[in-house]
């Protein structure tokens, strides 16, 4: 061991004084960019998506000087970064086999105050009767009208067809959701709807196997819980022909090309040989 | 060049305890000995680059001090709380805001295990932009000047067909394994870090991050010459920068490319630098040094998730803690259908990818 040490430490030291000197122009020219691209980014609003583009939304701000409370990607525009897991929650609520966790340690963003089509809903039209021509059987139907306010209604891709608008949504209280005995739930506890059907899914969100959670990775420690439909978008959940849980996103940027590369034709040139 | 030098100077002008000669404590090991010696020896030579320097003579005592100080495991209490105040001292002044940087020792009953699904990874990078973030990585333009930890695999998917049923290798000498045996079914190319879609995932392909395992008989540590890089008892393998020499053996120890050099001074914007570091973890590294994933020491050691958990945007992602039967990771592995990568080397990582 310190037969290493001596050599190491007269290396270190010979390159301390290289770096001593060459770091001189290094924070110069970083100081000089870093005011244009603050004022730059100064007065527009960054507002970043959280898991997938249309759920919960986050604006970027400062919580302390120089410090945000998220970084959104340049590229994506996706959340990048948290430096408050916890910034807009509520608690969870009760839920079924998970009273051990006590209050205030589960919380989740709620999403109902986004949602600008609920209020319109409940007063509007489905002011808790049902409107004339209204179907009396649980078929599937095209809604025409529905159709302009909501591009979703036109390629409902859930259960292959099977599940139509009122197996989700409480028939009276527009803005709710319903729960197997016809009880209405909040749009935030969409974990109570879709667990009626994937309970296997609901058992390994539960135990935080399925789905996201931040904050505190104890197991008796606060977390945020990501519901279902922040991830999951519930009228196209097949993401149309993909058949695939979560739909497509653009991604990052790829990493540095190695030394002396140009393009990435170079990954292609090593194919596995067909026998 | 002078204009710059307000703050820093200001913020670090009191001389660290441990830069001063004429303050050192008489010890009488023979590494005090080689500092002592090493002060007068080598300060004709180090004066003029300290003379140069310009944020003067503090900023160039604490480099002093820190080329002299011990291996970070070696170091007393004391000592690390000097180093720590040091570095605090000179992060702050360098980035102009308040860096802090933790010493926080292993938790008891706490060892740290990570869990990946790899049908649920849609390939996205968000994680190593994340790392990126978090752990003050470089990020220049120029080659050599972007460093990510983490590293999403890209793989086309191939397929099984009835016609390649009786096939198989060799042809045409009466050994036939049938089957399609020998046609690559799982993976037709190696795989791509450099994939560009317009949307992931893609529909023929899978992905699989790889970053460092962590193993629990790490090839790194076995090579390295100047004991610099050790395993925690919470379980990450950490590096201690300072001690580095950057001779690059943990690299090639490593069978899951999961070590970055330092080829050129990391380029850090002041705004952007994560004031929230840790000794072992995301503190600014320096030219010359090996760096590399420690599960984000800093937010980990206080019971948070390490930030490529925070941002996946699936959930693919999941960290806990093996000793605790409730963690979410033991629950993966008493329940899912889990493997590590590379098991036949036997370097038994505490990454574990499972898929359900």
């Amino acid at each position: 061991m310190k037969r290493f040490a001596v050599p190491a430490a007269v290396l270190a030291l010979c390159g301390a004084a290289i770096l001593s000197v060459l770091a001189q122009d290094k924070p110069a020219g970083g100081e000089a960019a870093a005011p244009a691209a603050a004022a730059a980014s100064a007065p527009a609003e960054v507002i970043c998506f959280e898991s997938r583009k249309g759920a919960t939304e986050i604006t970027q701000r400062e919580i302390k000087p120089g410090l945000p409370n998220v970084k959104c990607s340049p590229t994506t525009g996706a959340a990048l970064w948290y430096a408050d897991p916890y910034e807009g929650t509520v608690p969870m609520g009760k839920m079924p086999q998970m009273e051990a966790i006590p209050e205030g340690l589960a919380v989740v963003k709620p999403r109902s105050e986004k949602l600008n089509l609920l209020a319109q809903c409940g007063t509007a039209c489905h002011n808790g009767t049902y409107p004339v021509g209204f179907p009396k059987t649980n078929r599937p139907v095209p809604i025409p009208t529905m159709e302009a306010l909501l591009p979703d209604a036109k390629n409902l891709q859930h259960g292959r067809g099977r599940v139509w608008c009122l197996d989700c949504h409480h028939n009276t209280k527009r803005n709710m959701l319903v729960d197997h005995y016809g009880d209405p739930i909040s749009i935030d506890q969409s974990q109570l709807l879709c667990g009626k059907c994937h309970g296997d899914k609901l058992r390994d969100w539960r135990d935080g196997i399925h789905g996201k959670r931040i904050g505190d990775f104890t197991s008796t420690g606060k977390k945020r819980w990501f519901t279902c439909t922040e991830c999951h978008n519930p009228h196209n959940v097949q993401d149309g022909a993909r058949n695939k849980g979560f739909i497509q996103l653009q991604p990052e940027t790829p990493p540095q090309l190695p030394r002396g590369f140009k393009d990435a034709a170079f990954e292609k040139t090593h194919a596995i040989p067909q026998h | 060049m002078t204009t710059k030098e307000n703050p820093p100077a200001s913020a670090a002008q009191e001389a660290p305890a441990s830069g001063d000669p004429s303050k050192a404590v008489l010890k009488r090991s023979r590494r005090d000995v080689l500092r002592s010696g090493g002060m007068l020896s080598m300060s004709s030579l180090m004066g003029t680059a300290a003379l140069m320097a310009q944020p003067g003579e503090a900023k160039a005592a604490v480099e002093w001090a820190e080329h002299f100080q011990k291996n970070y495991r070696l170091m007393t209490p004391e000592e690390k709380a000097e180093a720590r105040l040091r570095l605090e001292k000179r992060y702050s002044g360098e980035y102009n805001k308040k860096v802090s940087v933790d010493i926080t020792e292993a938790q008891p009953g706490v060892l740290m295990g990570y869990a990946l699904n790899i049908r649920k990874c849609i390939g996205c990078r968000r994680c190593v932009k994340a790392c990126v973030e978090e752990n003050n990585q470089s990020r220049g333009a120029r080659p050599g000047e972007r460093i990510e930890w983490i590293q999403v695999l890209r793989m086309e998917r191939g397929e099984f067909t009835a016609d390649k049923m009786n096939q198989g290798y060799p042809e045409g000498l009466g050994i036939q394994v049938g089957g399609n045996a020998y046609s690559p079914a799982g993976q037709v190319l190696e795989g791509q870090y450099q994939y560009t879609p317009e949307a992931v995932p893609e529909k023929d392909a899978n992905y699989m991050p790889i970053a460092c395992m962590q193993c629990e008989k790490p090839p790194c540590v076995k090579v390295c010459p100047v004991r610099t890089t050790y395993r925690e008892a919470d379980g990450p393998v950490v590096i201690d920068y300072n001690w580095c020499i950057g001779c690059k053996m943990c690299m090639g120890a490593c069978p899951y490319w999961a070590r970055r050099f330092n080829l050129t001074t990391p380029v850090l914007p002041k705004e952007d630098m994560n004031p929230v570091t840790h000794y072992l973890g995301n503190r600014p590294r320096m030219r010359g040094v090996v760096e590399k994933c420690h599960w984000c020491l800093q937010r980990t050691r206080h019971g948070r998730y390490p930030a490529c958990v925070e941002v996946c945007p699936v959930g693919a992602r999941k960290f806990g803690n093996l000793l605790d039967p409730e963690s979410e990771v033991s629950k993966i592995l008493a329940r899912k259908n889990v493997f590590r990568l590379k098991a036949e080397l036997n370097t038994f990582p505490k990454f574990f990818y499972f898929y359900d």
